[in-house]
């Protein structure tokens, strides 16, 4: 999503989900999990009388409520996704104006770039990777892309991106999902129904959770869903080939792509040296290059992310681990390696507020056994486990931040009980300790740490506020500043993030408003709380009007035109500038949304690719059946199944009734759902003899789960190319400790990672079951 | 602040003195085209009730319990079903009723246990309750339960603790997707009846307002979009008192006196009028 | 102790075990009975506070139920030979108005046992049992159908009253209305001439059996 809209993040908050029209549910289940937020989806409905569309492997709680439920073989959504681009160019269900203006449509990519066989151009089979420079965009004598404002011409992303998915028809879509191609039809009927030019006020948010756009929304959703996990942290890490700051800067701070693009992210120099200021304060002056020195630098192919740092622990090459506020060994894909990495380390530090898994590890074959059977005994693991008792969020205050992008200031209800310390507490003595160890002892890169700033007026215990104030930023007189707009890349500011730069601001703590007025009747609540960037609470809300600054939909517009100033939102946009001085996408070089986008690994448009572990071939390709340039491990604890020994697909997920691997500790929540259960559909229950409430055992090739059988006919066995496939339900939450206990879903999950962001494939991968 | 008189007394004769007085009535709605089935309620319920927690049995389905317990006063009840090949999920929170003619009430011999409230509430009082239940047959929702232990019969207050200070109660606050909604009977009847107009004009033919005539109408009032099938939600299509407890505390009890009082009476007459049999 | 009567005159009506069996039956009935009636309308639940309480009332009376039945069944395997109604009883039963009225001559004699008490005899086995079921459907509502729930309701109390009102004419008879026969049921023995006067069948079944009038002795 970053790579579309050029933010990873919602784009409109929740409450402004009860002006859609059309809501369409993929890849999630709100209902279930985000209950709350889900209220303004039943608004919609109760008001506006909204359709809900829910597109899913099973029959859930948001399906029950929706006005049409599609079932879809997990793993598939691009393909149903690209079926809808296709459906709406062929049906001529989008707005084409909008599409000029808001989006790359118009941009010409360079000669050279082709799609054939399921391969980009520019594959290298050696390095399992592409060389992407055939993808770029046809540059003018200015080093600005060239563009076709009337989509005609043959190497423009909009005739690219329309023969792309000419390939998506409906009954390829339904042989492909498994659904049939007259329920497809049916969706994207209902889908595309926003997009008509006499309806195009009312197509606001409809599709997928995260965007805000207008008729050619549902081509964004594909690049959304494509760019599902793409989640880049705010700045990128240094690379051990950029040694000075000016290289860094150099590398990552993008170049306009037009004449009319503000491209936002010119201004890194300004966030990176304030935020070395913030880290380093007076150690960070311009003659050290303000501490960039003291970052650590990564390789130019390394990957710090979750499956590389354990495929190394499990190879022996980390001592130690620090793990505070999450518990990998359920967290994480492929349970059993996930011990067995954990079992390699020298020390680990779990800082939680219940024992968990990850904690107690080493009991795993005690507790577990059945599971288990292979993990190294207790007495042979020698990983010094440290289990810091941490309070729980209702004992600390700072601030929540939800989906919204609000951060919401709170306060501690309670103190922690016993022994158990605040996060900040832990941290600030682990840091003072080891700062003091530097001190008298020395090592190796001891300058780093002994540079830090460490102001705070309780070194032992800072408090929150005074953290979110650094985070905010203050000026060379010391003053909190308004907004990122006052940060200066000459080291006279210092901000912790530049996102929340006017979060804390001389006026106070604006996280903690709440002030509940809605002047735009929008739902916008400028007031209430603090929404990250600039108090923004719809990003991109420029593209929400036309050329002339005049919104598409009068009745439902976060932001107009006046003439001389832009009213409503706070402008995703430079606020005194007209509507024609730049692209809406601010963020972007290219200052439109992409529809084509380089920054994926896997290919600029999204393609349907199997999962790896899948049950059938792909229909599109059936040489490049998977991801190429997925990453899959090949330790002797990564193997992965065929269709022959695991027939079935395995996709897992959560449950409204508990949080995580958390709240099977709690009492209240424990009692709504006490017992792990697999949802078996009838036909295939039957098929093998299991009765509901019968116990049963599901098995990958990785590892197994025991529990009872939930028979329902909510989920069906999908037509998969001719063939009837069946999908098995494994929610998460029940692990091997806590007030309920159950098998770890994980044991099953394998661990493949998407190349962009390193999220693991939970949702789709193979499996078999029997009765026991 | 709600003022409140008791209205109604379980085993005791004549008539309250709050049975005349008219306060504002307490109610809630449940509008299940909007239930998610999320137990928010059922958390807040126990949480608010500080109920004891007991893990139950793996039923086969997402329900928390196959019934109210007296421990779980508000249970979600999720019904799989099919319409038109399609499956259909539904899903609809289950509690005391608040009935305006009280089952549980009527069939109760213990003075005091059970009383109806100026607003419409009907609430249990533990130092009275004997145990005995009857007013689980009374009832003809199956909602009172009988705690084995302390040997007294429980059920869903309708948060009269919160109630009577001005607040609404825990699940109603808990609801995420407003598929609740606390008010006056007369108002929220209204607010159905529009929902069930909105459903119609939406294609539910069926749609309609569950307020069971039966027990005189409920506190609890339900939007379904199968009002022609309340059974596929967990309700009684047509709930009543049973004929049997209504015989039992009408006509019988009179009968059953005559006979009794008739019957010693009838003797000593007899001994006035007729004497011993011959003495020895 | 009845010094008038000299043992010679004396006639075994009840045995001691009779006698014993009897009166447990007599004491759990009234129990229950009365803890009933406390049940029964909020008008006597004053009799609760009488027998401990409500909740007292509720765990005990099915109790004292459980205990009535079981003596009532030893009670019944006694007399359940000697209470079958012949012609003569069935022609008492037609007649019984004149027996109201202290008018025997138009009825037949009784046996150990007149056609009234045997009617009383096989009534309250047959309401026994019906309370039994429905008291023991009332005892768990908990496990218990709903149908079975709803029926008991009403079978209960309408057995209880016809009992209680069976009772209540029995009690009469056996103190009030025959002078001499509470002492058969106490004291286990009545004169000859009670005996030759209400039981005359009976009376001279056992003159003939034992060849005088005189009472074993016990």
């Amino acid at each position: 999503m970053a790579a579309t809209f050029g933010r990873g993040a919602m784009t409109n908050g929740w409450t402004d989900v009860a002006n859609a029209d059309v809501v369409l549910v993929m890849g999630g289940n709100p209902a279930e999990n985000h209950p709350v937020g889900f209220r303004f989806v039943m608004e919609a409905k109760r008001v506006r009388k909204a359709k809900l569309v829910t597109i899913d492997p099973r029959f859930n709680r948001t399906a029950a409520v929706s006005d049409l439920y599609v079932p879809i073989r997990a793993g598939t959504d691009i393909a149903f996704l690209g079926g809808l681009i296709h459906y709406a160019i062929t049906h001529d269900l989008f707005q084409r104006e909008y599409m000029k203006l808001h989006t790359n449509a118009s941009f010409l990519i360079k000669e050279g770039f082709s799609f054939s066989e399921g391969l980009f151009s520019g594959w290298d089979e050696d390095k399992k990777a592409y060389d992407k420079s055939s993808w770029n965009y046809e540059l003018d004598g200015s080093g600005y892309a060239k563009v076709d404002p009337g989509l005609e011409h043959p190497r423009s992303v909009f005739q690219l991106m329309k023969q792309h998915y000419s390939r998506y028809t409906p009954e390829t879509v339904a042989s492909i999902c498994g659904c049939s191609a007259a329920e497809f039809e049916k969706a994207a009927s209902i889908i595309c129904s926003t997009g008509k030019p006499d309806r195009q006020g009312t197509i606001l948010y409809a599709l997928g959770w995260t965007q805000h756009s207008h008729s050619v929304q549902l081509i964004h959703t594909a690049a959304i869903m494509g760019a599902w996990n793409a989640l880049p942290g705010y700045l990128r890490s240094p690379r051990a080939n950029q040694p000075t700051l000016a290289a860094y800067l150099n590398e990552t701070t993008p170049r306009p792509l037009r004449p009319n693009s503000m491209n936002y992210w010119s201004n890194t120099p300004k966030f990176v040296v304030s935020l070395l200021k913030a880290y380093y304060g007076d150690q960070a002056t311009r003659q050290n290059d303000f501490g960039y020195d003291f970052l650590p630098k990564v390789g130019e192919t390394d990957n710090y992310s979750w499956g590389y740092i354990f495929d190394r622990m499990y190879a022996g090459e980390i001592d130690g681990m620090i793990s505070f506020g999450m518990n990998p060994v359920a967290n994480g894909p492929n349970t059993p390696k996930m011990l067995a990495a954990i079992s390699k380390l020298k020390w680990m530090i779990v800082a939680e507020c219940f024992e968990t898994e990850t904690a107690a590890f080493w009991k795993a074959r005690e507790l577990a056994e059945k599971y288990y059977a292979s993990a190294p005994d207790a007495s042979r693991i020698n990983t010094e486990v440290f289990l810091l008792p941490a309070a729980c969020f209702a004992e600390k205050d700072g601030a929540f931040v939800n989906s919204s992008r609000w951060a919401q200031w709170k306060n501690a209800a309670l103190d922690p009980p016993g022994q158990a310390k605040r996060d900040q507490e832990i941290i600030a003595r682990l840091f003072l300790k080891i700062r003091q160890l530097y001190e008298q002892e020395g090592g190796s890169a001891a300058q780093p740490l002994l540079s830090m700033a460490w102001n705070w007026q309780n070194p032992i215990s800072p408090e929150l506020s005074e953290v979110a104030r650094e985070i905010n930023g203050r000026d060379a007189a010391g003053k909190q500043v308004a907004g990122f707009g006052a940060l200066a890349d000459d080291g006279s500011t210092a901000c912790g993030n530049w996102i929340y730069a006017g979060s804390f601001t001389e006026a106070g703590n604006m996280m903690a408003r709440r002030g509940q007025e809605d002047p735009t009747g929008l739902g916008l609540y400028p007031n209430w709380a603090w929404n990250w960037p600039a108090n923004r609470r719809i990003l991109y809300n420029r593209a929400s009007a036309d050329a002339a600054g005049k919104p598409w939909d009068p009745s439902r517009a976060p932001l107009r035109w006046s003439g001389s100033s832009w009213s409503g939102d706070v402008a995703d946009y430079k606020a005194d500038a007209g509507p024609e001085a730049f692209g809406a996408f601010i963020m972007l070089p290219e200052g439109v949304a992409k529809l084509y986008a380089t920054d994926f690994a896997e290919g600029p448009f999204p393609e349907h690719y199997e999962p790896v572990e899948s049950p059938a071939e792909n229909a599109l390709h059936s040489n490049v059946s998977s991801n190429p340039a997925a990453k899959v491990f090949h330790t002797d604890r990564d193997p992965l199944g065929s269709a022959k020994d695991f027939p079935y697909i395995g996709t897992t997920y959560r449950l409204t009734e508990h949080f995580h691997y958390w709240t099977k500790n709690i009492a209240g929540t424990s009692e709504l759902q006490p017992h792990f259960f697999v949802e078996v559909p009838e036909a295939l229950a039957r098929e093998k003899g299991i009765k509901n409430r019968d116990m049963v055992r599901v098995r990958s090739a990785r590892g197994s789960v025991e529990g009872r059988a939930m028979v329902t006919r909510r989920m069906r066995g999908l037509q998969v190319g001719g063939k009837t496939v069946y999908q098995i339900g494994l929610p998460i939450h029940w692990g091997f400790i806590g007030r309920v206990t159950g098998p770890l879903v994980n044991n099953l999950s394998p661990s493949v990672l998407d190349p962009n962001s390193g999220t693991p494939e939970y949702k789709g991968f193979l499996v078999n079951i029997e009765k026991i | 602040m709600m003022t409140t008189f008791i209205k109604a007394i379980s085993a005791t004769p004549g008539k309250p003195a709050g049975s005349s007085r008219a306060t504002e009535t307490a109610a809630k709605l449940i509008d299940t085209t909007t239930c998610i089935g999320c137990k928010a309620c059922e958390v807040a319920c126990q949480e608010w009730n500080n109920q004891q927690v007991t893990f139950g049995n793996f039923e086969g389905t997402y329900q928390t319990l196959p019934d109210l317990a007296h421990n779980f006063w508000n249970l979600i009840k999720f019904h799989e079903t099919e319409l038109d090949g399609q499956p259909l999920w539904l899903m609809s929170k289950y509690q005391c009723m608040h009935c305006v003619d009280p089952g549980c009430l009527k069939a109760c011999p213990a003075p005091g246990a059970i009383v109806q409230y100026s607003n419409g509430i009907v609430d249990f009082n533990s130092d009275a309750c004997i145990g005995c239940g009857y007013c689980m047959t009374g009832c003809p929702f199956d909602v009172p339960k009988l705690n084995p232990e302390t040997k007294k019969v429980q059920k869903c207050t309708l948060c009269t603790d919160r109630v009577s200070v001005g607040l609404e109660p825990a699940c109603i606050k808990a609801c995420p997707t407003n598929c609740l909604s606390f008010g006056t009977r007369e108002d929220l009847l209204r607010k159905a009846e529009d929902r069930v107009a909105v459903l119609k004009s939406d294609g539910f033919g069926t749609a309609g307002v569950y307020n069971p005539t039966g027990v005189g109408g409920t506190h609890v009032v339900y939007v379904l979009a199968r009002a022609d099938q309340p059974e596929s939600y967990g309700l009684p299509k047509n709930p009543q008192i049973p004929w049997t407890v209504s015989i039992w505390k009408g006509p019988l009890k009179w009968l059953g006196n005559a006979l009794l009082i008739g019957g010693i009476l009838g003797t000593f007459l007899h001994y006035l009028r007729y004497g011993p049999q011959d003495p020895e | 102790m009845d010094l008038k009567t000299p043992n010679e005159s004396r006639l075994t009506r009840f045995s001691v075990s009779e006698r014993v069996v009897h009166w447990l039956v007599a004491l759990s009935f009234l129990y229950t009975a009365l803890t009933g009636l406390a049940l029964w309308s909020p008008r006597l639940y004053w009799l609760a506070s009488v027998f401990g309480g409500g909740t007292t009332v509720r765990g005990w009376h099915p109790w004292g139920g459980l205990l009535f039945v079981l003596v009532f069944a030893s009670m019944f395997r006694n007399w359940r030979s000697q209470m079958s109604l012949d012609r003569d009883d069935r022609h008492w039963l037609r007649k019984a108005h004149h027996y109201a009225v202290h008018d025997y001559a138009a009825l037949p004699e009784a046996g150990r046992f007149n056609a009234g008490q045997k009617s009383l005899f096989w009534m309250q086995s047959i309401f026994g049992i019906l309370l039994v079921a429905s008291g023991v459907v009332l005892w768990w509502p908990e496990i218990m159908p709903r149908l079975l729930r709803e029926l008991a309701v009403l079978a209960h109390p309408v057995a209880a009253m016809i009992s209680i009102g069976g009772i209540i004419l029995h009690i009469y008879m056996g103190t009030a209305a025959v002078p001499g026969s509470f002492r058969g049921m106490i004291q286990g023995w009545v004169t000859p001439g009670w005996a030759a006067s209400h039981h005359p069948k009976w009376y001279r079944e056992h003159v003939e059996s034992t060849g005088t009038t005189r009472a074993h002795s016990r």
